[in-house]
């Protein structure tokens, strides 16, 4: 049995997979904090980039096909720009990135205890508890 | 994978923040610096700019220092006849230096670093953890 098949291993990954990400952005948001001209970026909701996971793709119906490489279900994305700009242009509030970053390292927290958690029941189900 | 990109993205923040330290360091160092010879031009006040560049080894836009310039802004004269760098009227051109600017700049900069270091420690764990889902 792939242990990825069941349904919330493979929702975990796909978590982690985008809070990963998430933390790229976010760290581009920050690290340009005083480049002028610099808009903010945020990925999709995790609900969006789900959605679009699972929905219709390009079927391989040859070994020759190659892979899409468009709509892994969480790119980058301007966010619109909210709050004040900074005279040279750049429109990153710190205090929003930051928030953000402590949100995706809650979630990816959550994602891993669960995770972590379900696995702990397989052991104790095959006699490895305690 | 994206955990480290994000740990490189925030080094490279902290990076050109502590470039922009330098360059503080070396405006209030040299505040007081005039010339060495009748007329010369003070200390020019160097200012620093960065831009956003795509890292291709990386597969990440970064951030970098795009350019050390000098302030061009016109320097003050006061007077002092006994200074070597007098003009033929007594007069000494100044460094265009504002330490009140430049301490601005300090704590902008300071803050700039530490959002960047939070980043790397949220980083940090969130991949401690991952790893610790093997143990």
């Amino acid at each position: 049995m792939d242990p990825s098949s069941i349904p919330l291993f493979n929702l975990a990954e796909r978590r982690l997979a985008w809070t990963n990400q998430r933390q790229e952005v976010l760290a581009q948001n920050i690290a340009n904090v005083n480049t002028p001209h610099w808009q903010a970026k945020d990925v999709r909701p995790f609900a969006a980039a789900l959605d679009n996971a699972t929905g219709v793709t390009l079927a391989r119906t040859d070994a020759g096909h190659l892979a899409g490489t468009l709509d892994t279900g969480a790119q980058s994305l301007l966010t619109p720009a909210v709050g004040v700009h900074a005279p040279d242009g750049n429109a990153v509030s710190l205090d929003e990135q930051l928030t953000k970053v402590a949100d995706t390292a809650t979630q990816q927290q959550i994602a891993t205890t669960l995770y972590a958690k379900y696995l702990s029941m397989f052991s104790l189900a095959l006699g490895y508890g305690q | 994978m994206d955990l480290d990109k994000a740990m490189t993205i925030s080094a490279r923040g902290m990076d050109v923040e502590t470039t922009r330290l330098r360059v503080i360091a070396e405006n209030l160092a040299n505040q007081d610096s005039t010339g060495s010879t009748p007329g010369a031009d003070a200390y020019r006040r160097k200012t620093i700019t960065f831009e956003n560049s795509m890292d291709q080894t990386l597969g990440a836009s970064t951030v970098r220092v795009k350019q050390i310039g000098t302030d061009a802004s016109e320097q003050q004269l006061r007077f002092d006849p006994s200074n070597p760098a007098a003009n033929k009227d007594g007069y000494v051109k100044q460094p265009n230096v504002n330490s009140f600017v430049e301490v601005m700049d300090m704590k902008e900069a300071e803050r700039g670093y530490n959002a960047n270091l939070s980043v790397m420690q949220a980083t940090r764990d969130m991949l401690t953890r991952t790893i610790q889902l093997l143990k």
